[in-house]
């Protein structure tokens, strides 16, 4: 049975992928150390999510049936702790924890942590939108700042964005019935900070010191810059009619966003408007003073959740330097151009193949003995006893499948 | 602790006690709203790990003023939260304080329809997938006559699945392509209709626009490009257009006995079909999904009265012109075309679904008979067979 389950339920942004990047790449020397991973694909923990969410993902949800029972049903049978990670998690409903904690044993003798990274809103705002834009949204940075300012918190975006973003809710709703000492809060070090700083603190709240883990690949799920992010989004009020979303992923947010647009990094940065900026980190602080008061484990330093003061030189995605969203327009292109010469060279080499394969069959089917068995069978095929004939061989031949 | 403190946690004590009284009483079959409620809960009702979310209070009490549920049905509407991303579990206004975090507290009777319709879809879904899978098709007839079936999804998907049922599988060599047709309106309601129980396709207003923005028709019911699209492959010899007229098509594809076609679906109940798909999805493969959907949820939804979609008189013009169109193509094609393309059906009905007549009909699904029984898809009272 499983003693301690290390649920991290979120939030994003906060170098989730990168740690769940490492967890599954020494998910065997963590299973030699005694906590499971469990996980047979990089994105099982996604999947098993969406199932415990019911949340449809382009499709990718087919992939996902029963998944979540599966996981806590091996986390259930291992002997020693357990690992689970994925920052979906975070908009979970009180009647989904329920089920969630329950799968996982929680009350029949396994304690569960809670473990929740944290970012301050100033980036976390910004960082947002952005993954929107990556998930095919065309609404402007403006529209997406005063739906999620907007007390009422009706609509997708901001159900959403509270949802996964609203720290002490997401605590209030996972750790409800577990004792302080057993949620965990890991902040994300200020920009600037020692990159190492974070994976210190993962390391701290899920046990794994001591434990020689390969930490190698580069950081996933990078960010972009404003015009960049500009750029997608006129991609996207184009293409959304017209691409489905299994073609979206690989094309528009992996190749353009993720493998091109990312890696121009001199740019300006995308960030708060100043004049949201006094909202968010009044907001922010409000919830620093709560976070305190229920007294949680805190791994890092609740002054990280205060924010940079605004940029001096705000460049807004919605009027952005035409001339920046250009040139990331022609790196764009190029990509394209690049990725289409591929198919086509791979288009050629499998045209090559099928010709080979098409000779090869034409001269199997030019041998005498092939031609009188074909002739034979459609002769029999066309009276009722040479099918009765046919029926009667197929079945001694022990052959299901029928000519067509 | 401070005295103020104290009296605080106490005041939210009985706040909680009164919201659990609720939960108690419509677990009993209450109907009163959360606003005129006033009693606590005793200690021993105060149970569960959390207060369940206004929206499933809501639709309990909602169900319990049309037919008290079943106590296990009661129970699982308590349980379930909205599938997908929306609006969270809401809390009951004046139970939390007003200081607290996560969305806004609200009075359930003020949610609207569309709240309540999510979490039903869950429900019904799982439902849906408890009926189990529709009968596997008894192997095929060696001799049968090949046949391909396109065209208006409403007759020829069921049309084929009935064929399949029997024993005669589409496809093989020197098949007879039929395609199947009527006016330009029905097969565009038809169109949407068949998506609802697929992947997933948007509401039928912003469907609707997407469609009549591009100059052609959509591919599945662009009669005249299907049958050309056949022609260099079988012959015109062997591709028939047949418009209006079901049993014809059967004949050619070699069945010569009446074969029933399901009525068509409401408007709400094509809504509801469409918004419960994607939870279908979640619990079951696409395959499953889209079989279940068109074998178990429609003939429940189709016993339900209720108002035909049509399409708004704006459009009129958009359908004038293409039927005018294909009607030219048609008989351009150089193969059998057996009827008229009628002009677009000047008919009753809505122009899209309403979220208060969904929410209606989900209830009565709920309360209905299990899904898949004869008796759930036994018309409603009053209706004409």
């Amino acid at each position: 049975m499983t003693r301690k389950v290390r649920l991290h339920v979120g939030t994003p942004k906060t170098g989730t992928s990168y740690l769940q990047h490492v967890l599954f790449h020494n998910r065997r020397l963590l299973r030699r150390h005694g906590t499971l991973y469990p996980a047979d694909r990089f994105d099982a923990q996604f999947l098993a999510g969406l199932d415990l969410l019911r949340m449809p993902w382009g499709g990718l949800e087919a992939q996902a049936i029963g998944s979540w029972d599966r996981m806590a049903s091996s986390v259930r049978r291992a002997q020693g702790d357990a690992i689970i990670s994925h920052e979906i998690l975070a908009s979970a409903s009180r009647s989904q924890i329920g089920r969630a904690l329950e799968s996982l044993g929680h009350g029949r003798g396994t304690e569960i942590h809670l473990v929740l990274s944290v970012r301050d809103l100033v980036r976390q705002i910004p960082a947002e939108w952005q993954e929107n834009v990556k998930h095919r949204a065309a609404l402007s940075y403006g529209a997406f700042l005063r739906q999620i300012q907007d007390p009422g918190r009706e609509g997708r975006i901001p159900s959403w964005f509270w949802g996964v973003q609203e720290i002490p809710d997401i605590l209030e709703r996972w750790g409800h019935d577990l004792p302080p000492e057993h949620v965990h809060l890991v902040t994300v070090p200020p920009t600037g900070g020692s990159p190492e700083l974070l994976w210190k603190r993962f390391v701290e709240a899920f046990g794994l010191d001591g434990i020689e883990l390969k930490l190698d690949g580069e950081r996933i799920n990078p960010s972009l810059g404003s015009a960049e992010t500009a750029l997608i989004r006129r991609i996207n009020r184009v293409v959304n009619e017209s691409i489905e979303p299994a073609y979206y992923r690989p094309l528009v947010r992996e190749l353009l966003a993720h493998q091109t647009l990312s890696r121009r990094v001199g740019t300006p940065r995308l960030a708060l408007p100043p004049d949201v900026h006094p909202w968010a980190t009044e907001l922010q602080e409000s919830w620093t003073q709560e976070i305190r008061r229920r007294g949680y484990d805190v791994i890092g330093d609740l002054d990280d959740l205060r924010g940079a003061p605004p940029a001096k030189e705000y460049a807004d995605p919605d009027h952005p330097d035409e001339g920046l969203v250009s040139s990331a327009a022609v790196d764009a292109l190029k990509a394209v151009l690049v990725d289409h010469v591929r198919l086509q060279r791979e288009l050629g080499q499998r045209d090559a193949e099928l010709r080979d394969t098409q000779r090869s069959l034409e001269r199997a089917y030019l041998r005498p003995t092939y031609r009188w068995r074909e002739k034979l069978v459609r002769r029999l095929e066309s009276g009722g006893s040479g099918r009765l004939l046919m029926k009667a061989y197929r079945r001694a031949r022990g052959r299901s499948s029928r000519s067509a | 602790m401070s005295r103020s403190q104290e009296s605080s946690d106490l005041s939210q004590r009985e706040r909680e006690a009164r919201a659990w009284g609720w939960v108690a009483h419509l677990r009993d079959g209450g109907t009163t709203p959360w606003s005129k409620w006033g009693t606590a809960a005793t200690a021993e009702e105060q149970s569960g790990r959390y207060l369940p979310g206004a929206q499933q209070l809501e639709l309990l009490r909602r169900l319990n003023q049309l037919r008290l549920p079943s106590p296990e049905l009661a129970e699982r509407v308590l349980a379930t939260s909205a599938p997908g991303r929306g609006r969270p579990d809401l809390g009951l206004v004046h139970v939390l304080a007003e200081s607290a975090f996560g969305p806004p507290p609200v009075d359930p009777a003020a949610l609207p329809a569309d709240e309540l319709v999510r979490v039903a879809t869950s429900l019904i879904a799982e439902d849906v997938v408890a009926a189990g899978d529709p009968l596997e098709p008894r192997t095929p007839r060696l001799l049968r006559r090949r046949y391909r079936l396109l065209g208006d999804p409403r007759v020829a998907d069921c049309l084929r699945d009935a064929l399949i049922a029997d024993g005669r599988p589409p496809g093989g060599r020197r098949a007879t392509v039929v395609v199947m047709g009527t006016d330009l309106s029905s097969m565009l309601v038809n169109l949407w209709a068949a998506r609802s129980a697929g992947a997933g396709v948007r509401p039928w207003p912003e469907w609707l626009a997407g469609v009549m923005r591009p100059r052609r028709l959509p591919d599945r019911i662009d009669l005249a490009a299907l049958a050309a699209a056949w022609v260099p492959r079988v012959g015109a010899n062997r591709v028939h257009v047949v418009l209006d007229d079901a049993r014809r098509a059967a004949r050619l594809a070699g069945v010569r006995r009446r074969l029933a076609v399901p009525r068509p679906l409401s408007a709400d109940a094509l809504e509801l079909a469409r918004r419960t798909a994607p939870v279908v999805g979640m619990l079951v493969t696409p395959e499953r999904r889209t079989a279940l959907l068109r074998h178990r949820l429609n003939p429940v939804l189709a016993a339900q009265p209720g108002p035909s979609l049509r399409i708004p008189r704006r459009h009129h013009p958009w359908l004038a012109q293409h039927t005018t169109d294909l009607r030219r193509r048609l008989a351009a094609g150089g193969y059998a075309v057996h009827g008229t393309l009628r002009e677009p059906a000047e008919r009753g009905g809505v122009t899209a679904p309403d979220d208060d007549r969904v929410l209606a009909l989900a209830m009565r699904v709920l309360l209905g008979a299990a899904i898949g029984t004869t008796l759930a898809e036994r018309p409603a009272e009053g209706e004409a067979m």
